[in-house]
């Protein structure tokens, strides 16, 4: 056989084709009694039928936790989660705190050195000192 | 090994919901059509079933929970969700809305998909019909894609470009990316938004399953020749030998789960939405996946095979010669080596001796000439669009050189 081939599997890249939100599942959690849980539960009757009609992607899930601080947990693709604690917070701010669990990707935060990351070679290939025009020392 | 407890799953693990059974449900699970489960149902007390429909307590909410776990209880006796349950299910509703399935397709398609063969032997509950026809619409696009594509690579290199492409790791992959949960036994009880299946054994051996399926005269001949040739006769897509099927009660690996259940939705979307719908969905998930195909070749002995490969182009036999060099008598000397037919050059390779630069320059001209890409290129099934341009021939190749 002259050439065989090489089995592989092909790379994701969301976003390029489809994009699959990430944020998968969202647990709002509340007490009944805590003062600290008074706006989630505004929230949770007021402002989450909408936030959930309008991500229609994540699951959501409402449930209590009693004598404790309301707290927001997502779930990711990558099977991470991050909670949020959002004690005597407004509903606002609650749902700038949920907008934040459902644009994250699930990756630790990381400082991002380089401007573009890319599975593609590039372009203009790597500098060779054995080609072009070579010049005399 | 002790056998888990369902009914202690259901309550505890589970998320319970109540359940309205319909009369298509009646009809399907009532008449007794349902008895092929190879799971040894629960058997459900039917006098206390009977009973509980004759007490009247006072407590209204008291006796709806009661019922709606009577009703939980009932579930277990089928060996996946009953089919009203997926408009239930957040789960379900969460993974249609991910992945932007056409609101034509219900919930209750999906979560059919989503139960494995091992899980419920039925057929009319099962993915295996959806999955059939999703395989074949898979490997149907991908293939024409491909030849279309690059119409030199060699066989070798379609059959590892069609594994990676719609491979059942690649397939496993994609349900992982997707979001999709596996549950950890079927059962009619388990949320429908979860891949259901029953697993292997632990200790099973997976690879020592017979082929029983093969087509292949003399399969049992290990050591008889095998051409690249009667693979596409009597192999798969991906050049292996078919496996054989799964029997009733044996369990399937999560990957060989997964993939089923990627098929299964686009055999469900070409149902319901239609081919373009299926076409735009394996674009956007399939085809949009990066695939460096020039790094799928193997070669053995390049240089012979480029000799060859200008032989029956009538090219001029090729010749090597350096280009440029750096630190012959050095620990670390730098040889670029280009391969040249008559006046042209046809690759250029580095290396840290002759030999090596030779190969390599060889390899990128083998490559130049395999992965050459018509532009423009049109796929056979874009003749199925509405209004569509007149049918131009696409290039064929007389293949890859033979040594």
């Amino acid at each position: 056989m002259p050439v065989k081939g090489i089995k592989t599997v092909t790379a994701a890249r969301n976003g390029v084709g489809a994009f699959i939100l990430q944020c998968k599942r969202l647990d709002f959690h509340y007490c009944n009694y805590g003062g600290s849980s008074r706006g989630m539960l505004a929230f949770l009757t007021q402002t989450l039928p909408n936030f959930a009609r309008e991500n229609p992607q994540i699951e959501i899930r409402v449930s209590p936790r009693h004598s404790k601080h309301p707290i927001i947990k997502g779930h990711y693709i990558n099977g991470r989660e991050k909670s949020i604690c959002v004690r005597n917070l407004e509903p606002s701010d609650i749902l700038s705190k949920a907008m934040i669990l459902k644009d994250a990707s699930g990756e630790k935060l990381k400082q991002q050195k380089k401007p573009v990351a890319s599975l593609n070679e590039s372009v203009r290939g790597i500098w060779s000192p054995y080609h072009g025009d070579l010049r005399g020392v | 090994m002790k056998r888990v407890q369902l009914q202690r799953w259901s309550s505890t693990v589970l998320s319970p919901r109540a359940r309205t059974v319909s009369r298509l449900h009646q009809h399907l699970y009532g008449a007794g059509s349902r008895c092929q489960s190879t799971a040894s149902p629960l058997q459900v007390d039917s006098n206390a079933q009977s009973n509980l429909g004759d007490a009247s307590f006072e407590d209204v909410e008291l006796m709806k929970h009661v019922r709606s776990a009577h009703k939980r209880k009932g579930n277990l006796k089928y060996p996946s969700p009953p089919v009203d349950a997926a408009i239930n299910s957040a789960k379900l509703a969460a993974l249609h809305a991910r992945l932007y399935l056409p609101s034509r397709l219900p919930p209750q398609t999906l979560a059919r998909a989503l139960v494995d063969a091992s899980a419920d032997p039925n057929a009319d509950f099962n993915n295996e019909s959806l999955a059939t026809l999703g395989h074949d619409l898979l490997t149907y696009y991908t293939t024409e894609h491909l030849l279309c594509t690059y119409p030199r690579l060699p066989l070798t290199v379609i059959f590892a470009a069609m594994y990676a492409y719609a491979g059942p790791k690649t397939l496993a992959a994609m349900a992982r990316e997707w979001g999709v949960e596996h549950a950890s036994l079927p059962g009619g009880e388990v949320d429908p938004g979860l891949l259901q299946f029953r697993r292997v054994e632990p200790g099973t051996d997976i690879d020592a399953t017979p082929n029983a399926r093969t087509p292949r005269p003399y399969a049992a001949q290990k050591a008889w020749r095998m051409t690249v040739t009667s693979k596409i006769f009597y192999d798969d897509e991906f050049g292996d030998a078919f496996k054989g099927p799964a029997t009733s009660g044996e369990g399937v690996t999560a990957e060989l789960a997964s993939a089923t259940f990627v098929r299964a939705v686009m055999g469900a979307i070409y149902l319901h939405a239609g081919r373009p719908a299926a076409k735009r969905f394996f674009e956007q998930h399939f085809l949009s996946r990066h695939l460096n195909i020039s790094e799928l070749f193997n070669f053995s002995q390049p240089a012979r095979d480029l000799a060859r490969l200008c032989a029956r182009e009538n090219f001029e036999p090729p010749v090597a010669r350096i280009i440029s060099e750096t630190g012959r008598k050095s620990r670390h000397p730098v040889f670029v080596v280009g391969i040249f037919s008559g006046q042209d050059k046809l690759g250029e390779g580095a290396g840290a001796s002759l030999i090596e630069a030779r190969e390599r320059a060889a390899l990128s001209a083998l490559k130049g000439w395999y992965l050459y890409s018509p532009l423009n290129v049109r796929v056979p099934s874009s003749m199925e669009e509405e209004g569509a341009a007149s049918w131009k021939p696409v290039y064929v190749d007389l293949g890859e050189v033979i040594v």
